[in-house]
This record gives C-alpha cells, structure tokens and sequence, in this order.
C-alpha cells in the first residue's frame, strides 16, 4: 500500500513577506524534500482552516524550502496571510503538469505575467535562467496595477535587471497606473507585446495573471501572429483533491489538476468559460 | 458461468445462517420502494428478490456520503450486499476508474471494494424511470457480480461471478444443478423483462448520444423549458451511482490534517465558485448541461465508458419532475436545428 494521497509534508513557516497590500510569500521549510517543476502546484493546508492550490514561486532548484505567493481572496488566504514564524502548515503534491520547457529549447521565450500572476512566472523564470543557453533570449514582460502593487520589487527592479548583462534577457515593465516616481511604461499589459523584437515564428509566449489579463493577452498574442499551440496558459479553478478524483476544477472534459494546470491555449480554446 | 438452483426455503435458510458471521444488507420494501437494510432474526424473510433497483445506488457501500481520508481508517468490515442490480454494477467500473485504477489511489475505495461481498438479483420489474436499455445494459446481470440471483419459481437461479462467490457458497448441499427447463424459464423472464424495459422506453432515442460532444453553449440548453424546474437541490447527483464529485473539509479534532471527504454537487451554484467569486458556470444551463456532459462525454472520454448506467434514480428523485431522457432528446434536436 502506497502513501496516502492526502497526507501531506508538514512544513515550517520560516518567513511571511508581505509584496503588495493584498499579497504576501510565505517561505516554508518542508520537514522533507519536496521537488517540483516549474508550473506544477501544490495543495497548502492551513491545519482546521482549509486547503487551497497554489503554484510555487521559488526556485525549483532550491531543496531547503519552498515560497508560494499568494493574494489574500478567501478564507484560507487570509489565514496564510496571517501565518507567524515557526507555525506548522501542510503541503500535498506537487500536482499537474510543468511548463513544457523541452518544447521551449533554442526558443525565444516570451513571459508575460500580471499582478499575483507573476508567481508562477517567477518559478519559470528561475528555472529559464538556470538553463538559459537553451533559448535564443528571454523576453519577460511584467504588469501591475500600480507601482505599490507589484510584487517581487527587489527581483523585478533590480536583481533581475542585472541578469540582463549577463544573459539574453530583456524586460518590459508597465503599471496601469503610474506615479510621479514611476519610470517604465504605463498601460495594460498588453502594452508591452507592441513593437516586441521577436521572431514571433520561432517563439513561445507564458501568460499569466487574472482571467482578463488573460483573455486580451491571448488575443494580442494571436494578433501578433503567435500560434494557438505557443501559447501557454495556466488555469485557475475551484479545486479540492488536485488529483482528478473530486471533478471541481474541470473545463469540459480536461482536468486542471491533472492535464494542466498549464494549457496550450489551442487546447482551450474552444471549451466554455475559460475566461474566469 | 456456473449456475446452480436452490429453493426458496432453502436460499432463506443459508442467508439465515450467515446473518451472525456478516453484516448483510439487502432490499425491504418501505411504501413503494426498497431500501438497503441490515438483515437480521427478524426481517430476512422479507428480502424483496423479485422487484427493481434499490433507492440508494450501491456506491454507498464503497465511497460512502462522508468519511475520513487522513488519517487512514484501518479497518473495514467484511459487508455482504444482496439485491445490487445491473444498472449499479455497471458503475463499479467508474467507481474503479476514478478511485482505484488511475495514479492517484483513493486511500478508502480498495479496502472497502476488497471487503464487499455482492449478490446481485435479476432486475423483474422495472421503474418507468429505469432505461439502462439505452445505455447498452441489460437489466439483468452479466458481470461485476460475485453471486447472482434470478426468481425463478419456487428458487432461485444462481450464477457464480468469481471465486469469492464460489467461496461463499463452500459446496453447501441445498445447491443443484439446473435443468434445461430452469435456463429456458430464466431466459424467457429476461427477455420479458428487456421487452418492458424497451416499451417503458419507446418514445425516447439515446442511440446518437454522442453528438452531446462539444454541445457546451448555453443557447442549445435554455431552449429546454423543462430545465427551468431545476431547483439545484442536488438529488440526481447524490442518488446517481456514478456521481463521484466530492470536497474536502479540514478538521483538527484527531490530527492537525485530519480530511474528511464528502459529496458534493454540480448543480450547487457554489460548486465550482472560487474564492474571488467568480464561477466558470454561472447559470442554471451551465451547471445542468455540465451533468449531462459529464455522464455523456467527459466520463467517455476520461474512462472510455458511459458515466451513466439508466438507473433513473436522477428521474424519480427529481423534485422539478426532469425527466431526463427527454431533455437530452431535446437537446438533441435543438442541436439539429442549427
């Protein structure tokens, strides 16, 4: 008889950084190993609170602990939010399918990501660098609301940045709304796909971030001429077992949990209600 | 298949006899129907052999309403059930595909399908609501059975579906071997019986199932007057054998993880509701046609095997009188339409 598939790693709450005013990244420690590929989720149990799905934000390459990333939406986010130092948490997986990397080699590869979308970007992103002699460039376009609202300041306004001289890599950076110190685009995020200096034929493009992000994201993306299968999506549904027994995340006859979370967009593009 | 024969009397006497070694349960009429109960001294003579499915569906017995998954429960009963019909055999195998054969083992489902002894009887009277005739089952038994039951007169024929069947009978003298007469009776009755269940049918088509695939939009669905009489209350999911939707609660009564499973419903508004409010199925016609689409084609496509097995209890327990072999016939045409 195998391990239980709902008994989880117990983990350590090491660090509870607060990124924006609704969202935070918990650092844990896992009383175990816990490896995972970029993309993939995991469930986070909040003892006698609930359990919710999140993608990591971290490393995949880091073995001491593991960072999730999460906005404060419901009942159980709020409590992550809450969570002190040296408080016990559970996790369960990881679950799903990774970001299709092979598919990406000698690729050039567009990240876009919006808000709290941008965590499991940060993971691909971390993995992309690690490897990134397998890919033309990194083109990483991120999105916020405002200035106040991104997360991963520190990463995105700095230390990444510097990877830029060291590594194919660029960044487009925009607010929806800028302030008087703000000295990157301002728009959607749409914004930063115009005058791209790709070769859209030889790409692939990672989007995440709120549905509507999404939704007009793609669209840019097709009308830039990327194809319906470079299009990569990670979907965000109600989920309860993350193993395709509980049947809540389903789009039509796909899984979240176990055929995504991330989709081509070509594979949804006609099931109902992808947009959510 | 091995068959044997044995009387009435004596079929009511071996039960007798196993009542303290097992817990059995099998069909007693209350009003009109036949609940699942646990037989003993007293009620065993009243076991109904010769009448139709059970209300609840057998599922109760392998993934029941609600039960701990973490921490382990270690041990499970031997259980026997008698009176299983075909209709709720047939969604052993979804049982099987969703809990026990993918990569993902459900920590309860194998235990308790180890521990089930099950006798199933020949369906002799069937519901105006039953149409496992259009579905592709019979109603009467052919396999995922390890005794079965057909009324014949004054016994009852018994056919042998596995070793753990065989075993249970351990050569017990009260069985004969039948005659070619038995057979033909046995035959004749279920070809009586595969005629109603086709009449009880007549003005329903489900042969062209398949074009439900891809039939997502709203507009085919809110043409159905009849869908409007959902209430959301539930009933069709919790009473269907191969309902299997399900969430999770998290309790820290024993252990700091403790998770409790338990059914949930597709026509609850709330179902696939997420934490920011939003809900990929916003309407009535989104989360009705998501049933139907999910018995008809997701199940097919995940499993290779029909999620529904015409066991109508999703019609007779209908509060808003749905009867859903017409919808789907409606949906149907209305798909003709364009």
């Amino acid at each position: 008889m195998g391990k239980n598939i709902y008994e989880p790693i117990k983990c350590e709450v090491i660090d509870n950084i607060k990124e924006s005013p609704t969202i935070n990244t918990i650092v844990l420690k896992p009383e175990k190993e816990f490896s995972f590929l970029a993309g993939q989720f995991a469930s986070l149990t909040v003892p006698g609170i609930g359990e919710a799905p999140f993608t990591p934000s971290s490393s995949p390459f880091d073995k001491e602990k593991i960072e999730f990333t999460v906005m404060k939406t419901g009942k159980v986010t709020e409590k992550i939010h809450e969570l002190k130092k040296g408080q016990i948490v559970g996790i369960r997986g990881p679950y799903g399918k990774p970001y299709p990397i092979e598919k990406f080699k000698d690729k050039e590869v567009l990240l876009v990501g919006g808000g709290v979308g941008l965590a499991p970007i940060r993971a691909l992103f971390l993995t992309l660098v690690e490897t990134y002699k397998d890919y033309k460039k990194i083109v990483f376009c991120c999105g916020a609301r405002t200035p106040s609202d991104y997360i991963y300041k520190e990463l995105i306004f700095d230390q990444w940045q510097k990877l830029c001289e060291k590594i194919p890599l660029s960044f487009r950076i925009t607010v929806d709304k800028k302030d008087n110190n703000w000295k990157y685009m301002e728009g959607v995020v749409t914004c930063t796909l115009d005058n791209l200096n790709i070769e859209v034929k030889n790409s692939v493009s990672i989007v995440c971030g709120p549905p509507i992000m999404m939704k007009f994201t793609t669209l840019k993306l097709l009308e830039i001429g990327f194809s319906e299968e470079n299009i990569y999506l990670s979907m965000e549904r109600k989920m309860y077992c993350g193993v395709g027994h509980c049947r809540h995340c389903m789009i039509g006859e796909l899984f979240v949990c176990k055929d995504g979370p991330v989709f081509a967009y070509q594979e949804l593009k006609n099931k109902p209600n992808i947009w959510v | 298949m091995e068959r044997k024969y044995i009387n009435q009397k004596d079929w009511q006497e071996f039960i007798e006899g196993k009542i303290g070694e097992n817990k059995i349960y099998a069909p007693i009429e209350k009003g009109k129907f036949l609940f699942f109960e646990i037989l003993n001294e007293e009620n065993f003579k009243k076991v109904v052999y010769d009448k139709a499915r059970t209300v609840e569906p057998l599922k109760i017995f392998l993934y029941p309403f609600k039960e701990r998954v973490y921490p382990e429960i270690k041990n499970f009963p031997q259980i026997i059930v008698m009176g299983v019909t075909s209709c709720d055999l047939a969604s052993i195998e979804i049982l099987d595909n969703v809990f026990k054969n993918g990569d993902f083992k459900d920590p309860n489902y194998s235990k308790r399908r180890e521990n089930i002894l099950i006798i199933s009887f020949d369906c002799k009277i069937p519901y105006d609501t039953c149409f496992c005739s259009l579905v592709g089952i019979k109603p009467y038994p052919e396999k995922n059975f390890d005794l079965n039951l057909s009324k014949v007169k004054d016994g009852f024929i018994i056919e042998i579906g596995s070793e753990k069947g065989k075993d249970f009978l351990k050569n017990d003298t009260r069985f004969y071997d039948i005659s070619k007469s038995q057979i033909e009776e046995l035959e004749e009755g279920r070809k009586n019986v595969c005629q109603r269940v086709n009449e009880i049918n007549k003005g329903f088509d489900l042969s062209n199932i398949e074009n439900l695939v891809g039939m997502y939009q709203t507009e085919y669905w809110e043409n159905i007057k009849d869908i409007k009489n959902c209430v959301s209350c539930g009933s069709c999911n919790f009473n269907c054998p191969t309902c299997v939707c399900f969430l999770l609660e998290d309790t820290t009564d024993d252990c700091d993880f403790k998770k409790v499973k338990v059914y949930d419903s597709c026509l609850f508004p709330g179902y696939a509701r997420m934490a920011s409010g939003a809900t990929p199925r916003p309407t009535l016609y989104d989360r009705y046609s998501n049933r139907l689409l999910c018995k008809y084609w997701y199940m097919k496509e995940n499993f290779k095997i029909l999620g529904c097995t015409g066991c109508g209890r999703c019609i007779s327990g209908c509060i808003g009188k749905i009867d859903k072999r017409k919808v789907i016939n409606e949906v149907l045409k209305e798909k003709l339409k364009v």
